[in-house]
């Protein structure tokens, strides 16, 4: 079957009252070849892991947890769910792959007669698949998704940006954990087929070298030989117990240590929430003290307000004031005028001279002017001017003034503004507060300080095993020579005096040179072909023209190589990234059909250049690209532009409380 | 019908005086009534008689020191021929009644009231 005609697409995902997704979710995957992206946006601690693990489990049966540790199925089910009964917990997967239609689906359930759940026993598991419409054998089930999905590459399909870090201890020379990674990826990639066949060549040599050895000891000149392999060969079988004694002992010792390193590390985030609560105090002081102040003076300024309440129909009524204090000054001043003029009038007829300049005013003139204060003195008794009136409205005006001059209102409203800013601010750092109190109530900074003198003297001894594992391996090594010549001392020279097992020794070495030739060149070729899918990918994607591709080493570990063709030794966190995402892109072409590839917090360390290439470049090395995202590594439409065609569907995971979650369509 | 000199609220007005201060809505229950009175005053309220007993507590002067109140109740205000004061106390039982259901939500929402207060103004 070509690639294309074996090409897997995901339909859709339903879930229920899977981790913090109570009750029923659910997600359309794009099935357009155009626009097969979908992007999930989630805020940290939200469940984009866990819809990765949702897939897992729906395919594979199990979930990851930190550090590639499975997490026990009696802690899947939604804790709210739990509480409220329902430990029901479903995984629904539809998808095509081959031409065919497939509905997977995982229900979780509590076995009858367990009324309470404790540990994964008490949970049984169905799975059930259907394809075109039949149902699938129990027993074929696993089979037929490992055709197209097989279990040992999911972690290239469905992977978890915080784990690419692991694969930078591909370039640790030696490293266990390295070693662990290199024996999946060859997994993957069908070294085993070859490996395992060797390892059978030399079960069988050694059965007859050991028959080899037997018949050896009844001939007086190899008597000597024989013993010496015997020997050899005990200290062998030793040196291999011991070798997987280690081996244990190391792994078991590195697990504790990546346990207590966990450890820690929660309570290197509980002095992060420490200090957080401690900021939290300070700033709730501080507002506190704010709304204090705030409040003294809102109520001096209360007992004022009164003003402001009156305000608005004093001022009309000022204004009319101030209109009638106008007129009465106008009637005011010419109240004066005739009186001025009454005045001249009576001084000029009493002296008969003109009061200004002394000008003698003749018979006729003094009469006309007699006649002119007549008239004036009864235009001053028909004028009617209130002077208490006028009085009175300046006194009001004034009251009025002293009013209007000292309103508070503005400065009350603001500080009304202020302080209902400031209480919404102090209940949320009293609900952060309280969260962080709560949190932090069962930790204890003496077991911390335990718990990290354990790590360091784990590391030591992790160490010391890792030296030991190694004298042993190389001890090993040697002995195997060791026996190796004395196989063939024993041998005779003339192929006539050669006995069954001389035979069988002879075909079986050369079969094993066989084998170990293929492994070899089978290797080699694998790595090459790593090598130049994971360089092709890194060139897409890297910002930096002087790297001319990727160099792959002995446990699949990838070095970048400048344009002289020489390995770069010091390269950012964000290079590691994307070696580490070329190295999945090598290795999820070598090791399957082509596929989706679900990606969870993959831009963690990259800066925009970067996330813009691995953006465009991504959607096309898979069938669907499946993103699980937070805001902090995807700004919007910046980001999303340079994918904005490929995009066919947009979620979002919104927080309903810490342990229930749900996922809306954008 | 003369004026009086000590002005008060009914028993039920003062309990709603007292629980004003009391709620810290004001430092002075002197305060309250004072604000109690501009209010109605601003809400063009037209109080009727009310016969019941008051509880007489503050002196004239320490409601309106300089007269501002009665200066307001004179030019705002139809007293109907009832004495300033006495219209006064009428409008307090109305204003600490308004201003005790306002705080019923918790605070007083004064830029409210003086919004409300400006349009009313606004209407003849």
């Amino acid at each position: 079957m070509t690639r294309l005609d074996n090409r897997v697409k995901l339909k859709s995902l339903t879930i229920k009252n899977f981790m913090p997704y109570k009750g029923l979710s659910s997600i359309d995957f794009p099935m357009d070849d155009s626009r097969n992206t979908l992007i999930v946006f989630g805020d940290n601690m939200r469940g984009k892991t866990s819809l990765l693990n949702a897939i897992r489990w729906g395919f594979y049966g199990y979930a990851y947890g930190r550090h590639l540790r499975k997490i026990p199925l009696n802690l899947l089910p939604n804790s709210e769910a739990v509480k409220e009964g329902d430990w029901e917990m479903v995984a629904q997967i539809k998808f095509e792959a081959a031409g065919s239609q497939y509905d997977l689906r995982r229900v979780a359930r509590p076995k009858k007669h367990v009324a309470v759940i404790q540990k994964p026993e008490d949970i049984e598991v169905e799975l059930h698949l259907q394809k075109n419409g039949a149902a699938v054998a129990g027993n074929l089930i696993e089979e037929e998704i490992n055709q197209f999905s097989p279990e040992q590459v999911s972690r290239f399909f469905l992977f978890d940006g915080e784990l690419l870090q692991e694969y930078e201890e591909l370039l640790i020379e030696g490293s266990d954990h390295g070693k662990r990674i290199k024996d999946e990826i060859e997994k993957v990639l069908g070294v085993p087929t070859l490996t395992n066949g060797r390892e059978d060549i030399r079960n069988i040599l050694k059965l007859a070298q050991k028959q080899q050895a037997v018949e050896a000891s009844k001939t007086k000149e190899l008597e000597s030989i024989a013993e010496r392999y015997q020997e050899q060969e005990t200290k062998l079988e030793s040196l291999k117990v011991d070798l997987s004694s280690l081996t244990m002992s190391l792994r078991k010792t590195h697990d504790d240590r990546v346990t207590l390193d966990d450890e820690i590390e929660k309570y290197e985030t509980v002095f992060v929430k420490k200090a957080q609560l401690d900021s939290f105090r300070a700033r709730q002081k501080e507002i506190d003290s704010d709304i204090k102040a705030k409040t003294t003076e809102r109520k001096m300024l209360v007992g004022d307000i009164w003003k402001d309440f009156l305000a608005p129909r004093l001022s009309i009524k000022r204004d009319s004031l101030i209109g009638e204090q106008q007129e009465l000054n106008s009637l005011a001043n010419e109240n004066n005028k005739i009186k001025l003029l009454i005045e001249q009038a009576t001084l000029a007829n009493e002296s008969s001279a003109c009061p200004t300049c002394g000008t003698t005013i003749n018979e006729d003139k003094l009469n006309s002017n007699r006649a002119r204060l007549i008239e004036l003195k009864s235009k001053l008794n028909d004028f009617k001017f209130d002077e208490e009136r006028s009085f009175d409205v300046a006194v009001l005006i004034k009251t009025i003034n002293k009013v209007l001059e000292n309103k508070v209102g503005g400065r009350l409203v603001d500080l009304d503004s202020s302080l209902s800013s400031d209480e919404f601010n102090l209940s949320k750092i009293e609900n952060n507060i309280d969260n962080l109190e709560e949190e932090l109530k069962s930790y204890s900074l003496e077991q911390l300080q335990r718990d990290r003198q354990k790590r360091d003297s784990l590391f030591r001894s992790e160490t010391t095993l890792s030296n030991e594992l190694e004298q042993t391996s190389s001890l090993i090594d040697k002995t195997e020579v060791e026996i190796r010549a004395l196989s063939t001392q024993m041998q005779p020279k003339e192929t006539s005096r050669k006995t069954r097992a001389g035979q069988t020794i002879e075909l079986c070495q050369k079969i094993y040179a066989v084998f170990d030739s293929s492994v070899e060149r089978f290797r080699s070729n694998l790595k090459e072909s790593v090598e130049l899918n994971a360089s092709l990918a890194f060139k897409e994607m890297t910002t930096q023209e002087a790297y001319s591709g990727l160099k792959i080493n002995e446990n699949y570990g990838l070095t970048i190589l400048d344009q002289s063709n020489h390995e770069v030794q010091l390269r950012s966190a964000g290079a590691e990234q994307i070696v580490a995402l070329s190295l999945i892109a090598g290795l999820g072409q070598a090791g399957r059909a082509s596929g989706p590839v679900i990606m969870d917090t993959p831009f963690g360390r990259l800066d925009t250049k970067h996330r813009k290439n691995i953006l465009k470049y991504l959607p096309t090395s898979a069938t669907q690209l499946v993103m699980f995202v937070h805001d902090g590594e995807i700004r919007g439409s910046e980001d999303l532009d340079v994918i904005a065609s490929r995009i066919g569907a947009q979620y979002e995971i919104k927080e309903v409380t810490p342990s229930h979650s749900v996922i809306q369509k954008r | 019908m003369d004026d009086i000199t000590k002005l008060g609220l009914s028993e039920k007005g003062d309990m709603k005086l007292k629980r004003l201060q009391e709620e810290n809505h004001f430092l002075d229950m002197r305060d309250a009534f004072r604000v109690g009175i501009a209010l109605a005053i601003a809400f063009k309220v037209s109080p009727q008689e009310d016969n019941t007993k008051k509880v007489g507590r503050y002196n004239i002067s320490q409601i309106d020191e300089d007269k501002s109140i009665e200066t307001a109740i004179n030019l705002l205000c139809d007293t109907q021929g009832v004495p300033t004061y006495r219209w006064a106390e009428r409008l307090a039982e109305w204003g600490v009644a308004k201003l005790s259901e306002e705080s019923e939500s918790g605070q007083i929402n004064f830029a409210k009231l003086l919004e409300d207060v400006s349009s009313l103004a606004k209407e003849h």
